[in-house]
This record gives structure tokens, C-alpha cells and sequence, in this order.
């Protein structure tokens, strides 16, 4: 019953964490920032607004990504196949990326472009951090993970690949090239408008829970830990994401690949020979 | 019960018709920490499609009358369009030279004129204040349906709505 509960509040909590994360980034550039509840308050002024709709499958699929991307969410609470849900949430890439490129503007092909880009590069991290668990506790099953103690002292390295893919899923400095809101004008949400734009807006709400939920699945089943880690890379992507410009698309792939994929090996590895 | 959460975010678009910066500049003031435009749900969105409040800065350059009609056109209902510094208003310093438009308001409709070279922050943040306002008017006057004629009147038997017209701003016996 909580879960179905969690599951239908999810969009909500990642809401608060975006309100929370605005008002976070206006402390530290020593701002006051806006109230907590300001994404609620931007989703009720778009559902007034006027909607203009490209053709028809650009809507379709924008609302298709943030319902596969809401399914994500709920396997996980559920405690269903790390692996499915790494796939499925690919899925969920793939169709905000197929929006991308179902119109003609310039902006957002190259945001679409840029979104395949930063998938190829975070894909096979994500599929590494599920290997490691499945050496760790010899099951995908997420509900297993939890049940089983915390695993980030052998996972460290892959802890570590993961630190840095962060950033780059949820659009932020220095991996936000996809999004880049002051050179291509927020990439693939940009032909988005009015109430079809709330779908994009709350996916990447979902987004955040989804990240977090990988995150804390370091921790096993240690509320304590999971919290800290929670709490702690939330300040930390933060501090990084106000303190560093952005870098090219081709950098991120070099630096995500180059680093985290090396890292992810090592671990692994290093796992099989214990 | 949620009316008065309704002009809690406005989203700005800024379009820079050919200004010397001067004004651009004072909105990047109005937008830094000390004024901080974004405890009031203010974002600099540069997508049309997504903002609210379409602010304009400069003397409409020849080149530039195109675009700010577009963007103007791909701006979605409700939106209001705010003129920032004088050029904007009336071509300030810029009237009558043979490329410059003599501000905005011959190409698309202005809810708020701010005027000053360069408008001050505080005075941007009035302008804001007072498009937000017109905005919340706006969005009540398109839900609330309205009427093109009054009554049609019929002369022997042929009815005829020719001078029944509403005009402007007029309003129907009804109401």
C-alpha cells in the first residue's frame, strides 16, 4: 500500500526536490531564491497557457516519455530487475529523443543529437553499476539489494563512476550540454508548449527520484547511510554544478567514458578476483 | 481558490531589437543577487513557446522588426509585452535615424512602457510588477466568454447583423 502511495507521489517529491535544489543553488550564489513550492507554481500558470502542438507525434511522444519514465520510478520502488529498469529507462531516453527529432527546428536536433550522445555514454556505465551489484548480492532484483547490507565499501570505485554520471543525467554543470538553456535554448524541450510542456517538466522531476533511488540502493538496506549519501551528493552536485562552466559534448564523453568507464572495470575486476 | 497563485511564475523572454546593451545590462542587475528577480518565480527562459512576459530593449533596428514579430507570434497565450528604456518606447535618442523603427509599438501591441536610459532595476521590477497585473486580466478575460454581436435586428423579414457589430471595449445590453 506505501509503495502504491509512493509511487503515485513520486512526481510530488521530485517536485519538492526541485523547489528544494532552486532555493539550494539561490543560497549558495547568495541569493534568496524563489519559495519552495515554485515548480508547483510554474505547472498551475502552464496549464493556463495557450498550447501549440508541432504535429502530432512530438506530443505523443513527449507524453510517452513521461509515462515510461514514471513506469521506471515504479518498478523501482517495487523492487523489480535493476537491469529492466536500466532498459527501460533507455527506453524512456529514446522517445524524448525521437521527440527531438520529430521537428524541424535547428535547436532541437542538436538538443536531441546531444541527448543521444550523453545515452551512449552513460548507458554502459549504468549497465556496469548493475553487474556490480548482481557480483555483490548474486541477484538484479532491487528488493534483494535492499534486503542485503550496504555495499559501497567493495563498490567504491563504481560509487565513484556513478558520482560522475549524476550530473550528466540530470543536466547539470559541467555535463549540461544537453540541455544548455543559454546556447540551444533547453535542447529537446524546446518545441514543447502549455500543458504538453508540464509532461516534460515533470519528467524531469521523475528524473531526480530516479537517480536518487539508483543512488541510495549503495547503501542496502542502512536507512542511516542511504540518507547521508542522499543528502551529501545532493549538496555536492549542487556546489559542482554552481562552481563549473560548461564543457563540450565531445569532453563529456571523453571524461564520462575515459573515467567512470575505467573506474566501473577496475571495480569489477577486482570483484571477480576476490 | 488557487486564483491568486496564478501570477506567481512568470517566465521572461528578452529580445534585444537592436539595444546598446545598456538596458540588457540592467536586467542582468535586476536578475543578480542584489535585486534577485527570481524570489518572485522570475526565469530567463529565451524560449518563446514557454514565457509569459516578452521584454523587449532598443530602438527596433530595420533588421530586427522581423524577428520580434515572430517571437511575438510564437509566444502563446496569455502574454504581455513590456518596452524597457526609452528607445524601446519611443526610439529615444535613436528617433528619426533612417534605420531605426521609432520603438516597439508600430509593430506589436505594449502593455507597459518603462522608460529611462537605462531603466533602472527597481524601475524594471516596477514594470514586472505591473505586466503581472495585466497578465492575471488577461487570463480571466480569456475564460470568460464574450460576445462579437448584439442581437440581430430584422427588417421585413430579412435578418441582418451588419450593424449590430460590438465594437471595442463596448458592452453588450446584457451583461
Amino acid at each position: 500500500m506505501i509503495e502504491v502511495m509512493l509511487i503515485l507521489f513520486a512526481p510530488l517529491i521530485g517536485g519538492l526536490m526541485y523547489g528544494f535544489e532552486r532555493v539550494l543553488r539561490a543560497r549558495m550564489q547568495n541569493r534568496k531564491g524563489p519559495p519552495l513550492l515554485q515548480p508547483f507554481y510554474d505547472m498551475y500558470k502552464l496549464l493556463d497557457k495557450q498550447a501549440f502542438i508541432i504535429n502530432p507525434y512530438h506530443t505523443v511522444l513527449g507524453i510517452m516519455h513521461f509515462l515510461t519514465l514514471w513506469t521506471v520510478v515504479a518498478f523501482m520502488i517495487f523492487g523489480q530487475n535493476l537491469l529492466y529498469i536500466i532498459f527501460l529507462h533507455l527506453l524512456s531516453v529514446i522517445f524524448i529523443i525521437l521527440a527531438g527529432f520529430s521537428v524541424n527546428s535547428v535547436y532541437s536536433h542538436v538538443g536531441a543529437n546531444r541527448e543521444l550522445l550523453s545515452a551512449l555514454a552513460y548507458e554502459p556505465i549504468l549497465i556496469i553499476v548493475a553487474v556490480g551489484f548482481f557480483m555483490m548480492h548474486g541477484s538484479f532484483d532491487i528488493s534483494v539489494i535492499r534486503q542485503n547490507s550496504a555495499s559501497i565499501v567493495p563498490l567504491f570505485l563504481l560509487f565513484l563512476a556513478f558520482l560522475l554520471l549524476i550530473p550528466l543525467k540530470l543536466k547539470k554543470s559541467p555535463f549540461d550540454a544537453a540541455e544548455a538553456h543559454q546556447e540551444i535554448v533547453g535542447g529537446v524541450e524546446i518545441e514543447f508548449s502549455g500543458v504538453y510542456f508540464e509532461f516534460i517538466y515533470i519528467a524531469k522531476w521523475l528524473e531526480y527520484v530516479f537517480v536518487y533511488l539508483l543512488l541510495v540502493l549503495f547503501a542496502g538496506n542502512n536507512a542511516v547511510l542511504g540518507t547521508v549519501l542522499f543528502l551529501g551528493v545532493f549538496l555536492l552536485v549542487n556546489l559542482v554544478d554552481n562552481a563549473t562552466a560548461r564543457i563540450k559534448m565531445k569532453h563529456v564523453i571523453q571524461i564520462v567514458l575515459g573515467i567512470a568507464l575505467t573506474l566501473g572495470l577496475l571495480n569489477l575486476a577486482g570483484l571477480s578476483y576476490v | 481558490m488557487f486564483r491568486k497563485y496564478r501570477k506567481k511564475s512568470p517566465w521572461i523572454l528578452h529580445y534585444n531589437a537592436g539595444s546598446c546593451n545598456g538596458c540588457d545590462i540592467e536586467i542582468l542587475a535586476a536578475l543578480a543577487p542584489k535585486y534577485d528577480l527570481e524570489r518572485f518565480g522570475v526565469i530567463n527562459t529565451g524560449n518563446p513557446k514557454q514565457s509569459d512576459i516578452f521584454l523587449v530593449t532598443g530602438p527596433v533596428t530595420f533588421r530586427s522588426r522581423e524577428r520580434l514579430v515572430e517571437l511575438y507570434t510564437q509566444m502563446p497565450e496569455p502574454k504581455v509585452v513590456i518596452a524597457l528604456g526609452s528607445c524601446t518606447c519611443t526610439g529615444g535618442v535613436f528617433r528619426d535615424m533612417y534605420n531605426v523603427e521609432d520603438g516597439i509599438d508600430r509593430y506589436i501591441p505594449v502593455d507597459v512602457y518603462v522608460p529611462g536610459c537605462a531603466a533602472s532595476p527597481e524601475l524594471l521590477i516596477d514594470g514586472v510588477v505591473k505586466a503581472l497585473e495585466i497578465l492575471e486580466e488577461k487570463t480571466k478575460a480569456i475564460e470568460k466568454p464574450f460576445r462579437l454581436f448584439k442581437e440581430a435586428s430584422s427588417e421585413n423579414g430579412i435578418i441582418n447583423r451588419r450593424h449590430s457589430a460590438l465594437k471595442v471595449g463596448e458592452k453588450d445590453e446584457e451583461d
